[in-house]
């Protein structure tokens, strides 16, 4: 249709159609935003709860709970992901249209929280981009609710002008991690003193092996 | 209706931690052990009388628990014997685990039974050295010890000789890092993040339909001949 | 269909007036069949699905709509409790039981300090047991509530979910006045309670308890003798007495075949012996009866409350031994001895004696049992749950052979099964 024209929605400076046709998008879009809950542990209970009777996430646009990636805008990952769930929470996100946002509710999902272990991923924004992170273990339903609204917020500062250069997605990335080798051992690294401690009856302390053998081709 | 509690031992507690922390498995203290035997269960009286040889030691735990430790090669012939024998009737298996002490020390494959009639229970413990991690299944006798079983290999190593089905249960099958609940093991797996994370993502969510592991009834054996393959296959694969 | 003749004959040859078949000109099987039935389909349901309860996933194989096997696939929440807990010192591990299973919380905290309780050979005060039982029978009735919630869902019933989760919000704030959490409540501590019970707080489950029973009448009145309910369950996914002890299924799934094995009245613990309730058991082993029982169990749970209210008695509610219990904040702030004592315990920990100590009590899933292996430290060389819905759940396979895909569904929901304990 053109609008991708440098001067009617391209890359220069905002006119006057471009702002009222943004606003009017950024409305639809904001007030309408069907979550795809990707519930696993304990915060997916408070996910229902904010559902449920007392909360009611309806009154915010989240009317229906799209169970059907390909129908959600906004992915909730609410609780523990372990390494044997990554692949199956990045091809969620891979099958969500544009635009999508995704939300990640809970210590654990957000950072491993206590589960600094073997099998934990620590923090899901090494595998999809997070918008918006909730802290607490569970977060209660306001909390939810609040970061949902947060993702209104988002939404309402995006502009159709830079659309395509936001949401670019390249389709080699498909199954891969989001972040490279170093950021996701930045992002992972021993946090405190959790893995640190000792076992006091005697334990030989070991430490990660990278053998060049068992990495992958 | 519960059975008369046994003497506890002189020792409890925060006694038994002034004593100092001693070895879980003392194979010196064997011949010990087996001349003060606590008294009490009358399954372990039986199961002495029953399997002499084959009965190592037996104490008494947290006050009141009755553990017996037995030789690993005989383990189906006692449980069994434990499950079938009308006095001891331990029909429902309520636990199979393994505790590795660390420390070279031998791991133990614990089963707690319970007799439902009975209303007694009963801790049979067997200690297999770390470079022989195997001992026959039990599944014959309980269908329950299926998943338990697995679970054992998964995260200890130990093989279940006769398990129908003996593959990884909780973690992926394409596991390289080893079993996780052994003391040598980090607790933070033996790779590092990225190459965790990595690995975690190639995995194809669909590489797991494997109809191999639905036995034989895999879809293309009962073709051809229409409905009776797909019965007989059935039955065939009918062993859970 | 060479034949002039151009009607379509079904498979069944045509009946005559008095139900002899008649000669028809085409021989009904003759028509070629397509080549429908001559293989199997696999269907994959979840790791993400609605209706298997959390990232359960099974790969069914189904014939038609009849399911000929189901491979449950587990391990999709392995967050590796019982490795963490190598690494935590005893009391730290109470925060690690209650995100085990999110449904019954208060249980699991207290299914593991008795099991260490009893490991170190502790004796909790009166009013710590009594506490303790109202917590977890008013923790049974919060699961099977979301149980109820679920499997309405799963019925195809939506307002018994919203009744149940209204009655769910009350507790939710009675976890909440006790602890401060919603759901992470870790309620115990070794040798007593994280605090005493807040002011009035007993009032509040008593209200609870009293109101109850008219939710789970109205719900009675939409499910049990309901036309839809009763087709898709009664019948559904039976298995008998024999079957159901040697897969060592626990709990309501048990009780549901007709065995009366309820560790509550087996192996009482905490009293149990002195307080008046039923145990309900089936007596088809079906989905119907899984549910019948657990309806029974929320009013015999009620039973119990009541009568625990009753008893409370006053008087401190932690073990009055200062290797176990922490001294108060109060003393804390105001005098060295007492800070070195809170400072020498916090980092120390509680050491436990070198034993193994077994310990079960009758969870919301079923049998529910802590394995705890001291070795004079302060932290456990081995902590183990016997998780009941994971032995349950190893049934399913059985259950479900035979079955419409459809009916997976109810099975699966009849055996009330919580993923955070199946993985661990
Ligand atoms: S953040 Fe806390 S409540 Fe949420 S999944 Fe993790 S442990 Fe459970």
């Amino acid at each position: 249709m053109g609008l991708d024209k440098p001067g009617l929605l391209g890359s220069g400076t905002p006119t006057f159609l471009t702002t009222r046709l943004d606003f009017v998008v950024n409305w639809a879009r904001r007030n309408s935003l069907w979550p795809m809950p990707f519930g696993t542990a304990c915060c997916a209970i408070e996910m229902m709860a904010s559902a449920a009777s007392d909360y009611d996430l309806a009154r915010f646009g989240m009317e229906r709970m799209s169970f059907s990636p390909r129908q959600a805008d906004v992915l909730i990952c609410a609780g523990r992901v372990p390494y044997k769930l990554a692949p199956v929470l990045r091809r969620i996100w891979d099958q969500m249209m544009q635009p999508k946002w995704c939300i990640s509710m809970g210590a654990c999902a957000s950072s491993g929280g206590v589960f600094d272990v073997y099998s934990m991923v620590q923090g899901i924004d090494t595998i999809v981009p997070v918008d918006v992170y909730i802290p607490g273990c569970p977060p209660r339903p306001e909390g939810l609710i609040y970061g949902l609204m947060m993702v209104q917020e988002k939404i309402r500062g995006e502009s159709l002008a830079n659309h395509t250069a936001l949401r670019a997605e390249d389709p080699l990335a498909t199954g891969r991690p989001r972040a490279g080798d170093e950021e996701v051992s930045d992002l992972t690294g021993p946090f405190g003193n959790s893995t640190h401690q000792n076992r006091v009856s005697g334990l030989v302390e070991t430490d990660a092996i990278g053998r060049a053998e068992d990495r992958l081709p | 209706m519960t059975r008369e509690p046994a003497p506890a031992p002189s020792m409890s507690g925060f006694d038994l931690v002034a004593a100092g922390p001693r070895e879980a498995s003392d194979p010196s203290g064997t011949a010990a052990a087996r001349e003060s035997v606590p008294p009490g269960n009358p399954s372990v009286t039986a199961l002495r009388g029953h399997f002499a040889e084959a009965v190592f030691r037996n104490r008494i735990c947290a006050g009141d628990e009755d553990v017996v430790y037995v030789d690993p090669e005989r383990i189906t012939d006692i449980l069994g014997w434990l499950h079938d024998d009308a006095d001891q009737h331990y029909d429902h298996l309520a636990d199979v685990t393994a505790v590795d002490y660390g420390g070279g020390r031998p791991l133990e494959v614990v089963y707690q039974l319970w007799s439902i009639p009975n209303r007694a229970a009963l801790r049979v413990k067997c200690e297999l050295p770390l470079d022989a991690l195997a001992i026959d299944s039990v599944t014959g006798i309980w269908a329950g010890a299926n998943w338990l079983e697995r679970e054992v290999y998964d995260l200890f190593g130990v093989h279940f000789n006769g398990h129908p089905d003996l593959r990884r249960i909780l973690m992926p099958d394409n596991y390289a890092e080893g079993h996780p609940l052994r003391k040598d093991f980090p607790l933070r797996g033996r790779f590092s993040r990225a190459e965790q994370t990595r690995r975690a993502l190639t995995q194809d969510p669909e590489d797991y339909y494997v109809p191999g592991e639905i036995g034989e009834r895999t879809p293309q054996v009962v073709e051809g001949d229409g409905g009776a393959g797909a019965d007989s296959g059935a039955a065939g694969g009918d062993d859970v | 269909m060479s034949s002039a003749v151009d009607y379509v004959v079904g498979r069944n040859p045509e009946m005559g007036p008095d139900g002899t078949p008649v000669p028809s000109p085409i021989d009904p099987f003759d028509v070629p069949e397509p080549e429908l039935g001559s293989s199997t389909m696999l269907v994959n349901i979840g790791p993400q699905h609605p209706a298997t309860h959390g990232v359960l996933r099974l790969v069914v194989e189904l014939d038609g709509e009849t399911v000929v096997s189901v491979v449950p696939r587990l391990g999709y929440l392995h967050s590796s409790f019982e490795k963490l807990g190598e690494y935590r010192t005893w009391n730290q591990i109470v925060t690690l039981t209650d995100r085990m299973d999110y449904l019954a919380p208060l249980i699991y905290n207290c299914a593991y300090v008795m099991a260490v309780e009893k490991l170190m050979g502790i004796e909790v005060t009166d009013r710590c047991r009594v506490a303790r039982v109202i917590c977890m029978e008013m923790d049974r009735i919060f699961s099977h509530l979301l149980w109820l919630g679920t499997w309405s869902i799963d019925v195809g019933a939506f307002t018994p979910f919203l009744y149940a989760f209204q009655q769910r919000e009350k507790v939710y704030r009675l976890h909440e006045a006790l602890t401060g959490a919603r759901i992470t409540t870790s309620a115990t501590r070794i040798g007593g309670m994280m605090a005493d019970l807040p002011e009035g707080w007993a009032r509040g489950v008593r209200e609870f308890a009293d109101n109850l029973p008219a939710t789970l009448d109205e719900v009675d009145a939409l499910l049990t003798c309901n036309a839809i309910h009763v087709g898709r369950t009664q019948g559904i996914g039976a298995i008998s007495a024999e079957e159901a002890v040697n897969y060592g299924l626990t709990g309501a799934n048990l009780r549901a075949s007709g065995v009366p094995y309820d560790v509550r009245k087996d192996r009482p613990y905490y009293d149990y012996e002195s307080y008046d309730f039923e145990v309900p058991i089936g007596c088809h082993g079906d989905c119907y009866d899984r549910y019948l029982v657990r309806m029974e169990e929320m009013r015999q749970s009620i039973r119990i409350l009541h009568q625990a209210l009753d008893r409370l008695p006053d008087g401190p509610m932690d073990v009055e031994d200062p290797r176990i219990s922490l001294p108060s904040k109060t003393d804390c702030m105001s005098d060295m001895e007492s800070m070195i004592h809170h400072f020498k315990l916090i980092t120390e920990g509680i050491p436990a004696p070198a034993e193994d100590c077994w310990f079960s009590i009758e969870g919301s899933k079923g049998e529910l049992g802590m394995y705890v292996v001291g070795d004079g430290g302060p932290k456990p060389v081995r902590w183990r749950i016997r998780p009941p819905s994971f032995v349950n759940l190893s049934a399913i396979p059985r259950l479900a052979e035979g079955h419409l895909m459809a009916d997976l569904i109810m099975i699966n929901a009849s055996l009330d099964i919580v993923l955070g304990e199946i993985d661990r």
